[in-house]
């Protein structure tokens, strides 16, 4: 027998029992909509979370803290970089040192107070860094500056420069040149009053492109690293730090980083880049690994949802064989007549789960729509009842539900397999129908 | 065309432990030739429907075997039985057994759609059947809407569709009025005779007993001697 005789079977089989296909149909799209709003939580909220723990890093980076060593934390050194940029998959090995005071620079009448750095640039353009305008430095007194560094200029002789509300220099003290080209003074001190200072002049050559993320500000200055030892010679402290007391000097410079990231040439190779350095006994953090972390948590999470979900369909299903089980005792004359003139017992039986198969599938069709309808609103209406609720603003982009197509055909899926499970006894039942028994009526 | 040899089948009556044994049909051996029409005939209880749903594979004899066409059929399973009888055997039953929730043309179609037909070839061949029967015009009738003699006539051209070389009729007539009954007599002849179809007709009416070659007697379960010639 042709499938699409089957069908046609099933189709005037449902038509004579319209009301109870239409309430067992609507129970199987009820259960299968809970299952499908149910995990599309877990799916929004790891979502959010994904995205916003992506958003704020660069994916492709594993920040290198320490090394250990008998059980100690020593700082990076040169070897350290040199080793890091031996490992397979290695584009760029980052290291930079943030000075041990915040420096006052001035341009004309302008000064501003913000860190300085010292970059390996070689290293930098490599990992992806990139100016928004001028060049990189080429020789020791030039210096490039963070994309905001500008907006931290504010006239010398000004007071109440610093807006109350957004911290940020009022607009009228803003310095409104381009900084490019222009010779700053850097004022770095020896001691904490500013006894003894040094001016060191700076040619700002290049501006560092605008941060990937509106509120992130880089006001910095990255300075050479000859600058960075001249302060260091200067102050007579590792990292030009204002020591407290003069013995406490540490003279000298020493080759070690503050701040070293490790670039993966792809996000594929981050994985095995952190287990190569967490063998090589280095501390590192990379947001692929919290990732997998964050994964691994809503993975339980949702498989936990899944099959609470799992639970409402099962509870369809008993509605379901009860349907298949009261239409094979209805159509157990029919059934005794196609079996009498020659209908094989397996298409019989297929024609009963294909009946079941088709509740499910439509409940199915239902109750992914219904699905979709229902996360679209929790999507709108939910934020806007928690901001009302609570006077405080969700987070922009948050999504508490989220239904992806995994989700679609995990619990299609399902619902499939417990709508034929629970057609199997009554197909089985239709097989063993007596053809006299039915002939005469008597079932 | 039919062998049938040493056929016995009982019944168990009652409940578990409390079982009677009721014999039927005590060692039937009988033969029936290829384009005969064989009237099987006795009283009520004789055992001549028993005999009829052994052969068509309702029900599985006790002892005995059956052969349809050389083939050994009461050794086959319910499914071959079933591929069997859709190739082989049609039937005519006395209540017609028509599924009411199908038109005539649908009744008709059944056996070529559950052999897989494609809806062309099952068209021409309903189409020419209904023709064959004198039911053109009632094609989109469900049985309901129909009369005893034209149910009938929808079971016979079911029965026809597959071209079976044998059918077995179960007391073809009996729910029809004489001369309903002449007709559907006079079908199954000009069936026998065109197309050279073996009918076993399973009758407790001398009169339908009357258009077969040969009459077996059924008496008791057993075949009663000297009255199987016509």
């Amino acid at each position: 027998m042709r499938y699409k005789d089957k069908y046609r079977f099933i189709r005037q089989n449902i038509k004579k029992n319209r009301a109870r296909t239409f309430m067992t149909i609507l129970a199987t799209a009820m259960g299968c909509a809970f299952l499908i709003v149910l995990a599309s939580v877990g799916y929004g909220l790891q979502q959010s979370v994904v995205k916003e723990t992506l958003e704020d890093q660069v994916v492709t980076q594993i920040q290198v803290h320490a090394k250990e060593v008998d059980g100690n934390f020593e700082a990076i050194t040169i070897e350290d970089i040199e080793k890091l940029e031996k490992v397979e998959h290695v584009k760029a090995v980052t290291r930079r040192n943030q000075l041990g005071q915040i420096p006052i620079y001035t341009l004309d009448n302008y000064k501003a107070e913000t860190m300085a750095v010292s970059a390996h640039y070689p290293s930098e353009v490599a990992s992806g860094l990139e100016l928004s305008e001028g060049r990189l430095p080429e020789n020791p007194n030039e210096v490039v500056v963070g994309y905001h560094f500008s907006d931290k200029l504010f006239i010398d002789s000004a007071e109440n420069v610093y807006d109350e509300e957004t911290n940020e220099v009022k607009e009228e003290f803003r310095f409104k040149g381009n900084v490019m080209d222009q010779t700053i003074t850097m004022t770095v001190k020896q001691d904490e009053e500013g006894k003894v200072k040094e001016e060191i002049q700076l040619t700002i050559v290049g501006v560092l492109e605008k941060p990937g993320r509106e509120w992130m500000i880089d006001q910095d200055v990255y300075i050479s690293q000859e600058v960075f030892e001249q302060i260091e010679t200067f102050t007579g402290s590792v990292g030009g730090v204002i020591a407290a007391e003069p013995d406490q000097m540490e003279t000298g410079h020493l080759e070690i980083f503050d701040l070293v990231n490790v670039y993966a040439d792809n996000l594929e190779a981050v994985q095995g880049i952190v287990e190569t350095l967490k063998e090589e006994n280095y501390a590192t953090y990379s947001v692929v690994s919290e990732m997998e972390q964050i994964n691994t948590l809503f993975t339980i999470a949702k498989a936990g949802l899944i099959l609470v979900g799992t639970i409402a369909l099962i509870i369809a299903s008993i509605g379901i064989y009860n349907t298949m089980t009261m239409a094979v005792t209805e159509r157990a004359p029919d059934i005794g007549i196609m079996k009498a003139i020659g209908a094989n017992p397996k298409t019989i039986k297929q024609i009963f789960l294909l009946e079941s198969s088709y509740i499910g599938i439509i409940g199915a069709v239902i109750g992914t729509i219904v699905a979709y309808a229902t996360s679209v609103l929790v999507n709108i209406g939910l934020p806007m009842i928690l901001e009302m609720a609570f006077g405080e603003e969700m987070p922009e982009g948050l999504q508490f539900s989220s239904i992806p197509l995994s989700l679609v055909l995990i619990a299609v899926t399902i619902c499939l397999v417990v709508t034929i499970l629970s057609g199997m006894r009554p197909a089985k039942r239709a097989t063993q129908i007596d053809v006299l028994k039915a002939m005469r009526r008597e079932i | 065309m039919i062998q049938i040899k040493e056929l016995s089948h009982h019944f168990e009556l009652g409940k578990k432990g409390q079982k009677t044994i009721l014999p039927v049909l005590k060692g039937i051996t009988m033969e029936v030739g290829k384009g005969e029409i064989v009237s099987v005939v006795g009283k009520s209880g004789s055992g001549k429907s028993t005999l009829l749903n052994l052969i068509s594979g309702f029900i599985r004899p006790t002892e005995g075997e059956i052969r349809i066409d050389s083939e050994l059929v009461s050794d086959l399973s319910e499914a071959k039985f079933a591929d069997f009888r859709l190739e082989h055997i049609g039937f005519i039953f006395q209540s017609f057994q028509l599924i009411p929730s199908m038109t005539a043309y649908q009744n008709i179609e059944l056996p070529l759609t559950l052999k897989g037909e494609d809806e062309k070839k099952r068209k021409e061949i309903v189409n020419r059947i209904l023709e064959k029967v004198g039911l053109e015009d009632f094609q989109d009738h469900y049985p309901s809407e129909l009369s005893g003699g034209q149910q009938q006539r929808v079971s016979i051209a079911r029965a026809l569709v597959l071209e079976p070389t044998l059918i077995l009729a179960d007391e073809p007539t009996g729910s029809l009025d004489s001369e309903t009954e002449a007709e559907i007599l006079e079908i199954i002849q000009k069936l026998n005779r065109e197309l050279g179809i073996t009918f076993l007709i399973i009758t407790h009416d001398e009169e339908v007993a009357q258009i077969g070659n040969r009459t077996i007697s059924i008496k008791d379960g057993r075949i009663m001697e000297g009255v199987t010639a016509v």
